[in-house]
């Protein structure tokens, strides 16, 4: 039990952050920020303690609270951890702090509101991670959008209301027919077996037949493609991330875009294991499209900000692959790709806003040369867009090559029996990663190297704030690239469950 | 039973009685404002008291027999229904100062409001519905602060006048159908296959629409909440709603509705849901813009009726408190003007959280609340009412209902927009508020908050 007050006291440490904000003036600003940002280190070290504890041998939830909170409904605070989350919680407190003092000196308009809007998101992200009951887990998947909203909308840039609305309006349209596919599962798990639950163990157990689970599938499929995102729903994402702050940024590629391909995981596939199989070579299809199509865009874009926004869609089209692979080493590389395009991102992001700090544009071609004015900067860049790439000892490189193993070992078999589409579509995967090295040393070369220019001189290279800031991330990127074994070996019985969930749940009416 | 015990079953409406003679006599001797708000505020208060100690006790008794009862199920209607009136009459402080009018009328529209929720037969019914209507067409006139006031007065009266006639019509074709005046005529209309009784049921159902201003018959509810005053909209906007919305539940009871009534019951609401939603967007005044919202809403709360008969009193109940106290929660943290027609322009919350973090922040959880963005109240009210949609087997109406809610996030989200996104502020009035509004705004805060976090424990209570 004491272990499992730990997790609650991570999970609520964001709410006890912005009561302490309440207390303190809105003009002592710098304590503001000392105060959101110790809070988060707490909650990073407690995430580590959790992280330590957490028993790699041992299936199902630990650190398990379960609470009635609304009886007649059978709704649950339910929350735990397993190896479907546990990485991505370490994640999102990880980057907490990092996020943190990364606004230390580009947030000076509404410093309380925006602290306690980080707070509020961090309380939602990792409760949609830990909810283990739909119901509490959809409160807190839509609670996200509320500081996001006001994050993008309040301190963004020029066309900040429109791409604010924008998100708000396409994640909302998912979330809403998410609702009803929701209820209407809750609804059948009701009439078939007699139990009023929400719990994700109980809904996995809900029979259903293959016609219902192709429309719920779409329904709350669309939610998470729209989250991902996946083409054709990523339109939101490069205004959205373009005109938010840094910090937003950094939230939204390194933890937002998670949630996505968390609920295909956790909730979208599992649930509905024969429409997924049904859909699969769609999906997959979709995975590829994204790859490349998101690859493609970034290698045309002349906006900084977009190049990485649209390099996030093409890396997480890996995490789709792997996933729908359906392959043991294909899902545990997802999950590792999820964790690495987190930190690579955000460091991309928050090196694109220390520059647009100093220099007010994000216009590439207004760039070049950095690596002779700011050595430690272009340090710093080259490793995290080497890292992008996939360069072996790196995060990236563990994540993609298992993703591509994965989606090869599945598509052989299927070649052989003379189903050729997965093949060509593993092969695109392939081709994308030669497209993600040329647009990002298209980016790296023509940003650190050539002739030396600026558009706004003189400028300052990293400060210790920053360099610390981007060690962190650093060093996350290379202990997740040399020694994978520790991080997978914690999710493992978690794909596994998940293969098995999806490709052997036998199912009276179901499709094959 | 002899006159005492009727007295003890009848105790919040003779509460409510008592203060409006006593107010009424005080406004003859020495009409005076201050005086009038703590009276009146110490009746309704009082009334709550005794409703809660009837639901509480579980009284059940029949005082008029054939006309009036008692159940606990009403009593706690009426203590929820008759608390969100405090805020109400806190609200009044700033726009009725002058005399204790305001007072007596809202006391005695709220007597009517507690009849109806215990009537028995038609005529009670009908009592209760225009002893509770009259007062408002005189409320939205009463402040006259602005030259729409009598073209909105007029045209509330006239409406409702409409709405009384058919609702008049209807209940003489079932009395002449079944012979009786008992509200169980109705339910059995709903089950008749008798022309006449159908009639009759869809007249009394359209005067219901008409009442909670449902489309088509919703052209009055823009006007008059526009024209009204603060205070008035406020009181339009939650009790007179929970009290149409519980007497049309009175009479359905837990009967299952079936088609073609069903039809005609998802339908209107539908379109009223999508375009209170869809006409909400262009508004540039803020209570339009809650008439609009308050159009969609009725839709919602109608939707209620269609899920089976044991969840619906609930669900209705649920919605109208969180829906109540949204309503107040924003009229309460609305920043004060020069006058009544800036105060009510959306550019007049331009910058808002500049100049009022904390009427910001409440107007913004309010609009989010009533967008049905979790995780505040109004979220789990529609989840409620969608829910026994669903399980009754209506799915095409719940989808359609649901994207029909979203098409309303935008014009939520555009206040939001305008109070912390926009950095004109109109740096202009007094932007602090009076006590008695500031605690409108923290009872309803509290309550919020209660909701938010143990929704179980208060369905559980329903």
């Amino acid at each position: 039990m004491g272990d499992a007050m730990l997790l609650n006291l991570v999970l609520f440490l964001p709410v006890a952050g912005i009561a302490l904000l309440v207390l303190v003036p809105a003009r002592s600003e710098g304590a503001i920020r000392w105060v959101t940002f110790w809070v988060m280190v707490v909650q990073f070290a407690a995430t580590v303690v959790l992280y330590v504890h957490y028993d790699a041998a041992v299936a199902g939830l630990q650190f398990e609270t379960r609470i009635p909170w609304i009886p007649a409904w059978g709704v649950y605070y339910l929350i735990g951890l397993d190896g479907y989350n546990v990485l991505l919680v370490l994640l999102t407190a990880f980057l907490g702090p990092l996020v943190v003092a990364g606004s230390f000196s580009a947030i000076t308009k509404d410093v309380k509101l925006f602290y306690a809007m980080v707070f509020l998101i961090q309380f939602a992200m990792l409760g949609t991670f830990v909810a283990q009951d739909l119901f509490v887990f959809y409160l807190f998947w839509e609670t996200m959008l509320i500081p996001m909203f006001l994050i993008i909308g309040i301190w963004g840039g020029e066309r900040r209301i429109y791409a604010t609305i924008k998100f708000f309006l396409y994640t909302a349209f998912g979330s809403i027919l998410m609702l009803a596919a929701v209820i209407y599962l809750v609804y059948s798990l009701q009439t078939t077996t007699g139990v009023t639950s929400f719990a994700f163990a109980d809904l996995y157990r809900t029979e259903l037949p293959l016609s219902v689970q192709l429309v719920l599938l779409s329904a709350f499929g669309l939610s998470f493609a729209i989250k991902v995102p996946i083409v054709p729903f990523h339109t939101w994402l490069p205004d959205a991330h373009v005109e938010a702050p840094t910090a937003g940024s950094v939230i939204l590629a390194g933890v937002l875009l998670k949630m996505g391909t968390y609920g295909f995981m956790k909730l979208g596939f599992p649930l509905f294991p024969d429409a997924t199989r049904y859909l699969a070579p769609l999906v997959m299809a979709l995975a590829v499209v994204s790859i490349i199509y998101g690859a493609c865009l970034a290698l045309v874009q002349n906006d900084i900000k977009k190049i990485i926004a649209y390099s996030s869609i093409s890396h997480l089209g890996y995490v789709m692959l792997g996933l729908i692979s359906l392959d043991l080493i294909g899902i545990q590389g997802a999950i590792i790709q999820m964790v690495s395009h987190g930190l690579t991102a955000a460091g991309l992001f928050l090196l694109v806003g220390i520059i647009y700090e100093r220099c007010h544009t994000r216009e590439l071609a207004a760039y070049g040369g950095l690596a002779k004015i700011l050595p430690v900067y272009a340090v710093f860049f080259m490793i995290l867009t080497l890292a992008s790439i996939g360069l072996p000892t790196t995060s990236g490189f563990t994540g993609e090559f298992l993703v591509l193993l994965g989606a090869f070992k599945a598509a052989w078999p299927l070649y052989v029996q003379g189903d050729t589409l997965p093949l060509v579509l593993a092969a695109g995967a392939v081709l994308g990663v030669v497209l993600g090295a040329l647009y990002m040393l298209r980016f790296a070369q023509s940003f650190l190297f050539g002739k030396a220019k600026v558009p706004h001189e003189p400028v300052t290279d990293l400060n210790l704030r920053e360099q610390l800031i981007l060690a962190a991330i650093v060093a996350a990127v290379f202990a997740l690239g040399l020694y994978p074994d520790e991080p997978l070996s914690k999710t493992e019985l978690a794909a596994r469950d998940f293969q098995q969930r999806v490709t052997s749940v036998a199912i009276p009416g179901g499709a094959r | 039973m002899n006159w005492l015990a009727v007295l003890t079953a009848l105790a919040p409406e003779s509460v409510l009685l008592g203060g409006i003679i006593v107010l009424i006599g005080a406004e003859i001797v020495a009409p005076r404002a201050q005086a009038a708000l703590t009276l009146s505020l110490v009746t309704v208060a009082a009334a709550v008291v005794a409703a809660s100690f009837l639901y509480a006790s579980g009284y059940v008794a029949t005082p008029f027999p054939g006309h009036y009862s008692i159940a606990p199920a009403g009593s706690l209607a009426k203590a929820i229904v008759l608390s969100l009136a405090l805020p109400v009459l806190l609200l009044s402080r700033d726009d009725f100062s002058d005399d204790g009018q305001f007072h007596i009328l809202v006391l005695s529209s709220l007597y009517g409001f507690c009849l109806l929720l215990s009537a028995d037969s038609f005529l009670t019914l009908f009592l209760g519905l225009e002893i509770m209507a009259l007062p408002v067409y005189v409320l939205v006139l009463l402040a006259f602060k602005r030259p729409e006031s009598p073209e909105a007065a007029l045209k509330y009266l006239i409406l409702g006048g409409t709405a009384t006639a058919m609702f008049l019509m209807g209940v003489s074709l079932l009395y002449g159908g079944s012979g009786t005046l008992a509200i169980s005529a109705f339910s059995a209309g709903l089950r008749s296959a008798d022309t006449m009784a159908t009639a009759g049921v869809t007249l009394v159902l359209l005067a219901f629409f008409l009442k909670a201003a449902i489309v088509p018959f919703h052209a009055w509810a823009p006007d008059a909440y526009e024209g009204a005053s603060i205070p008035v909209t406020a009181y339009m906007a939650t009790i007179i709603k929970a009290g149409v919305l519980l007497a049309a539940l009175r009479l359905f009871g837990t009967e299952v509705v079936s088609r073609p009534t069903v039809d005609l019951l998802a339908v209107l609401p539908l379109v009223s849901i999508v375009w209170g939603n869809l006409a909400a967007m262009r508004q540039t005044s803020f209570r339009r813009m809650i008439a609009y919202s308050s159009i969609a809403h009725a839709g919602y709360l109608f939707y209620a009726f269609l899920g089976d008969g044991d969840g619906r009193f609930q669900a209705v109940l649920f919605y109208l408190l969180a829906y109540g106290l949204m309503n107040l929660l924003a009229f309460a943290s609305l920043p004060r003007g020069d006058d009544d027609a800036t105060r009510d322009r959306l550019d007049h919350l331009k910058g808002l959280f500049q100049r009022n973090p904390f009427g910001a922040l409440m107007i913004g959880m309010a609009m989010l609340s009533l967008a049905g963005i979790p995780p505040f109240p109004g979220f789990v009210a529609k989840f409620l009412i969608f829910k026994n949609v669903i399980a009754a087997g209506y799915t095409t109406y719940a989808v359609l209902g649901l994207v029909g809610s979203y098409l309303g996030i935008y014009f939520y989200l555009r206040v939001i927009q305008l109070m912390f996104m926009s950095p004109d502020a109109i740096a202009t009035g007094r932007s602090g508020y009076s006590g008695a509004v500031a605690g409108a705004s923290g009872i309803c805060l509290l309550a919020v908050i209660a909701i938010t976090v143990f929704p179980g424990w208060v369905m559980g209570r329903l």
